[in-house]
């Protein structure tokens, strides 16, 4: 008897942590298969963190946000020590927004601070979330996982505008809003 | 004693069912809830109408190999290759003009890097990118192992450049904040935190011994990107925030020799 009491009250815990985690209004997007299962399943299968800029989707001239075929926009963002690249990323409001992130050396968590989104970024993989800004503003974009020495200066900027402030994208365009 | 074992057994099945059960649903809930999905996809880049140009910033990664090619390097060698760096760059490796770069406790991995992308095109400059072409990955290497072995302490029978005079000693107090703190508002990472002697980052000179003017310019370059050889945009993103004031007060005080550094 002590024992089923045991069990129910084990069970009743973890539903009620699950509770709380899933009530709080912040979503943090995690890698959990990552965590979980990268070491078997070929973690190593995302972009090489070394060779970001020799090939695939985070070379440089492709960084910032995009506007895919089916019109919807995709933003990459490259973390590292001790830098966002690109530090200031322009989206409009009201409208789903995916993001592609990966890191160039070591974990990087980032959250959009006023909103309620944020990342976890792991070198070696492409973490992918889509988001919608709902209300414009200037949002900074801090890091939020010791990175090393330079971590509590390590800040990017989101400017969410109002949609009809968002000028429409070339084709090929890739927009940031980083000082000349 | 088996029904027991049966017994056993049955009580592990359910413990790992209902716990699966949990895990699943929390993954699940938490799916839904955030309207956020999160998944290890590969490095294939969604096709859209027209991609942009790729560019290419320096071919050189930090990879292994490279490392160990550098790692390899015979300073012995550098030595009697650097008979020809030693007219501009100093026969100590300290230049007697502000302008040229000191090389001497040059950080092995970053010389290696700039004469890769001066050979290759990828920074630009009248002088070094002809000298550059006859040098090989194992002479640079050798360079590189000669020049950062050299003592940065002073020598009287020198004639180097280093270090000037600070023109503006009140601008002292904006450069080691920015050394030592950096601007979290505006996203300036402290310069010691890649340059060292904090923490180092592969590709980051030292700078405690360097030349002001040639920061200076450097820095200029770098945030109008006329220099545009740094990976993944790295010192361009931080360049490109700095004030001219900031980048003078940086370089004066550096090139005054009181920049923090090991050696």
């Amino acid at each position: 008897m002590l024992r089923l009491g045991k069990k129910i009250g084990f069970v009743a815990g973890v539903i009620l942590f699950g509770a709380v985690i899933l009530s709080t209004r912040y979503y943090m997007v995690d890698v959990p298969v990552y965590h979980f299962f990268g070491h078997f399943l070929g973690g190593g299968e995302g972009p090489d963190p070394s060779a970001l800029h020799l090939r695939g989707e985070f070379v440089e001239s492709n960084l910032g946000a995009a506007q895919g075929a089916s019109g919807s926009l995709t933003v990459r963002m490259i973390a590292q020590q001790f830098v966002f690249v690109p530090q200031c990323v322009e989206v409009p409001a009201g409208v789903p927004v995916t993001f592609r992130m990966t890191s160039a050396d070591v974990v990087h968590m980032l959250s959009f601070l006023g909103t309620d989104y944020g990342l976890k970024v792991v070198p070696g993989a492409v973490t992918e979330a889509t988001f919608t800004f709902a209300q414009p503003g200037t949002f900074k974009i801090p890091c939020h996982e010791f990175c090393g020495a330079g971590h509590y200066a390590m800040r990017g900027q989101l400017n969410v505008v109002p949609r009809e402030r968002f000028a429409h994208m070339l084709p090929g365009e890739r927009r940031t809003c980083e000082l000349r | 004693m088996s029904c027991a074992r049966r017994t056993a057994r049955v009580r592990i099945a359910v413990w790992v069912g209902t716990l699966a059960g949990l895990f699943v649903a929390t993954l699940f809930l938490s799916g839904r809830n955030s309207s956020a999905q999160s998944s290890l996809t590969q490095a294939s880049a969604t096709p859209g109408n027209s991609e942009p140009q790729v560019r290419i910033p320096s071919n050189v990664a930090w990879t292994e190999e490279t490392l160990r090619t550098i790692s390899r390097g015979d300073a012995f060698r550098g030595l009697l290759l650097a008979r020809r760096c030693n007219h501009c760059h100093g026969e100590e490796g300290f230049s007697s003009v502000a302008a040229f770069p000191n090389l001497a406790g040059m950080d092995r991995l970053s010389f290696w890097k700039q004469m890769q992308d001066f050979r290759a095109g990828k920074r630009s400059s009248p002088v070094m990118e002809p000298i550059t072409q006859g040098l090989t990955e194992r002479d640079s290497a050798d360079l590189a192992a000669y020049f950062g072995m050299l003592p940065t302490a002073a020598d009287a029978q020198d004639n180097r450049a280093f270090p000037q005079a600070m023109h503006d000693p009140a601008r002292a107090t904006m450069a080691i904040r920015l050394i030592v703190f950096g601007d979290g508002q505006r996203g300036i990472p402290p310069c010691q935190a890649c340059h060292g002697p904090v923490n180092t980052v592969k590709g980051a000179p030292p700078l405690s011994k360097q030349n002001g003017d040639y920061l200076e310019q450097q820095l200029e370059y770098f945030s109008n990107g006329l220099r545009s050889n740094d990976i993944n945009v790295r010192m361009r993103t931080v360049a490109r925030q700095l004030t001219a004031e900031e980048k003078t007060a940086l370089s004066e005080y550096y090139g005054a020799g009181l920049g923090p550094g090991v050696n």
